[in-house]
């Protein structure tokens, strides 16, 4: 299968350079590689604190590259489903002493049922529709996470355990798990469901003609993310042991949203640069203090208009 | 095609492992966290987290400045232990995620004892980072119950509390004959928490009665539906206990819709820019809940020409606390005979009677101030100004 697709690209016009090393598929090998050996050239608890952000950050916006990228669904309270991950991990593992890993499974089940009472009304919408509610829906979570009890109201859950001890042990964990997702997430977007994702993207009418299921595609893609951000809020939860709704502002959905866009939608390696691109651009740009994010902002701008294609952007195999 | 990124591959192991020798590596020796045996000569490094950006980022410099002041004053007489001292800053952005990436930083520079802490939420999860580290943590001016409540024994506030704080509110309130008392935060821990407290003074029989408890959300630019929930409650005293940006709005609007009662704020929102935002007329005549301030402490004046001369601008909310907090470090250290977490936080649990400009210290086992020293501010001619000592 790989040959015919080989020999296929051969007789486009001859691809360049750069072009080639983006499409090489040993690329997603080597960003691993990167990643497991970092700790290697700067383990400092700076560096480690920083990449496992970047890579909590990788995992949203591979989990938002499957609603956004793959079925076309434009959704600006993503972060809702990291603050719920998040949240349930945390009442659980601090009020029932549970240990972290325990609280998984139920993770698992709250962001599933989340996702579809989120998605079952608002994905009967469309386009401008449907990011209008997604706003809404981002807020509500928030708003209501501030004011219950349970949730801590505004000063949120502290002293949440680790998952593993040590800060590289955690970082190591945090790679591994995330590689799986957009490992999932990619072979996803390869498979029946997932061209049928890209189907309802192009043209839902179409779609729909042609026998595809269409509210049912939509909400397995609304659900698969939802389940890629509650398992991100777990690592976020345990990465920075205390959370509070001030993390799950319109601010995060909205950077979540940058990271796929930057990188290109629909594109694996592109959303995994674009997220950590921007989980560690404003790190470095630390030093600036008041400057910081107004720098951060004129690099965003400049990469849009020098790649509005993306960084790293998705190839389209069906030539239409 | 296969064997190029296999040899590239093959390259990038070899110099991954290549570069494992500069020492701050996995490899490299060390755990990593930075803190070597400080040698005779190196300086003793205090770190602080500030929010240098977002919305409170007007706070920062005002700290960050008076700690300097206070590391300069102490070098210049010598040092601690023949040792200059050094200050670090990072930025937390008054946001979880970044402050937990300054704690790490700033662990990571090896820093001896941490003086900063501004906003309560960004400062909570910062305490296992320092506390991992053997940090002992002086924390000037975060002051939420959660982070006592941890009974953390590196951590210690040199803020008064939210109860402290609150007592304090309601004293005024029953001193100026108030009968009906609206509660006004923003729903973040450290404004709620005045608020609540507040109110379970006031239901004490007799006095002021907390007729109602609004929350605003932050950041918004109209509180007129806020407002108008409070004012048909017709209260003659309204407390606002969140920060400055809201408090300056919400008191231009109240004067707007006609309220002519009292207005009081929390110590959040004593700043130059509250009365900016509210404007002059609307801020005069402001009531405030605050801890000792430059501008209110008696034979200061020293102090704030010191500041003056240095910086070209006046000394602001926190200043003094963040100096305290430098020259306790700087005390706690001496006492311990080295930077030694532990020595550090038994002499800091020791000290009785160091004199701050909030009155002499002296822990309580919680490790909060024994006395909050809060006092009431009113607003005169654009400038807070000390209105009652409440002593």
């Amino acid at each position: 299968m790989s040959a015919t697709k080989v020999r296929r690209l051969g007789t486009d016009s001859p691809p360049s350079r750069a072009s080639k090393l983006l499409q090489n598929r040993w690329a997603g090998l080597a960003g691993l590689l990167v990643a497991l050996l970092a700790p290697f050239v700067d383990a400092t608890p700076y560096a480690l604190s920083v990449m496992t952000s970047a890579a909590i950050a990788v995992m949203l916006a591979a989990g938002l590259n499957i609603v956004v990228g793959y079925c076309g669904l434009l959704d600006l309270g993503y972060v809702a489903f990291f603050a719920v991950g998040a949240y349930t991990s945390g009442v659980l593992a601090t009020r029932l002493e549970l240990p972290l890993l325990a609280t998984v499974p139920a993770v698992i089940v709250v962001t599933v049922v989340a996702g579809i009472v989120i998605g079952a009304p608002t994905l009967r919408l469309r386009s401008d529709y449907l990011a209008i509610v997604t706003l809404g829906f981002g807020e509500i979570i928030r708003i209501t996470a501030n004011n219950l009890d349970v949730t801590g109201g505004p000063s949120g859950i502290y002293g949440i355990p680790h998952l593993v001890e040590g800060p590289v042990a955690f970082y190591y964990l945090t790679v591994v798990v995330v590689s799986l997702a957009v490992l999932g997430a990619a072979r996803l977007g390869r498979s029946r469901l997932g061209r049928a994702w890209r189907f309802v993207r192009e043209d839902e009418d179409a779609a729909e003609a042609m026998g595809v299921h269409t509210y049912r595609v939509k909400l397995a893609a609304y659900v698969a993310g939802a389940v890629w951000g509650g398992l991100a809020g777990v690592l976020f939860a345990a990465h920075l042991s205390a959370i509070s709704p001030g993390s799950f502002t319109f601010l995060s959905s909205a950077l979540v949203l940058m990271a796929v866009v930057l990188g290109g939608m629909g594109s694996t390696p592109g959303v995994v640069v674009g997220a950590v691109v921007i989980s560690v651009l404003p790190e470095i740009l630390r030093d600036l203090a008041d400057y910081r994010f107004f720098l951060f902002g004129v690099l965003l701008i400049a990469f849009m208009l020098l790649r509005p294609q993306g960084l790293w952007p998705a190839r389209s195999k069906e030539v239409p | 095609m296969r064997a190029i990124p296999l040899k590239s591959f093959a390259s990038l192991a070899v110099l991954s492992l290549l570069v494992t020798g500069c020492g701050q590596g996995l490899l490299g020796g060390g755990d990593g966290a930075g803190q070597t045996a400080a040698g005779k000569d190196e300086p003793i490094v205090l770190g602080m987290l500030i929010p240098q950006s977002g919305s409170e980022a007007a706070i920062g410099p005002y700290m960050s400045n008076a700690a300097q002041l206070a590391i300069d004053e102490i070098n210049a007489k010598g040092g601690v232990l023949g040792r200059t001292l050094e200050l670090k800053t990072a930025d937390d952005a008054c946001d979880a995620q970044s402050a937990a990436a300054g704690a790490n930083k700033l662990v990571t520079e090896g820093i001896d004892v941490s003086v900063g802490g501004y906003c309560s939420g960004a400062t909570l999860p910062t305490l296992p980072i320092f506390g991992k580290a053997g940090i002992p943590m002086i924390i000037p001016a975060a002051n939420s119950q959660e982070l006592v409540d941890q009974k953390l024994k590196h951590v210690f506030l040199i803020n008064g509390t939210g109860s402290q704080q609150a007592a304090a509110a309601e004293k005024w309130i029953t001193k100026q004959g108030s009968k009906s008392v609206a509660l006004m935060h923003d729903n973040t821990s450290y404004s709620k928490d005045i608020a609540l407290r507040t109110q379970n003074l006031l239901e004490a029989p007799g006095g002021a009665e907390a007729a109602i408890i609004e929350a605003v959300t932050p950041k918004e630019s109209d509180y007129s539906a806020n407002i108008t929930n409070v004012l048909a409650k017709k209260p003659d005293f309204v407390y606002w206990t969140g920060y400055f940006q809201e408090g300056g709005l919400i008191a231009r609007q109240l004067r707007q819709a006609g309220y002519k009662g009292s207005i009081m704020v929390g110590d959040g929102s004593v700043s130059p820019k509250l009365v900016e935002i509210a404007g002059a007329e609307a801020a005069e005549g402001l009531y405030a809940t605050m801890t000792q301030t430059p501008d209110t402490l008696e034979g200061a004046e020293g102090w704030i020409d010191a500041y003056k001369k240095k910086y070209g601008a006046e000394p602001g909310p926190y200043s003094n606390q963040a100096y305290d907090a430098v020259r306790l470090a700087a005390e706690a250290v001496t006492k311990a005979g080295g930077t030694d977490g532990t020595k550090v936080i038994a002499a800091l649990e020791a000290i009785d009677g160091f004199p701050m400009f909030s009155g002499p210290l002296k822990f309580t086992p919680e490790h909060t101030l024994a006395n909050g020293g809060f006092q009431i501010l009113v607003v005169k001619s654009d400038k807070f100004a000390l209105q009652d000592s409440l002593k």
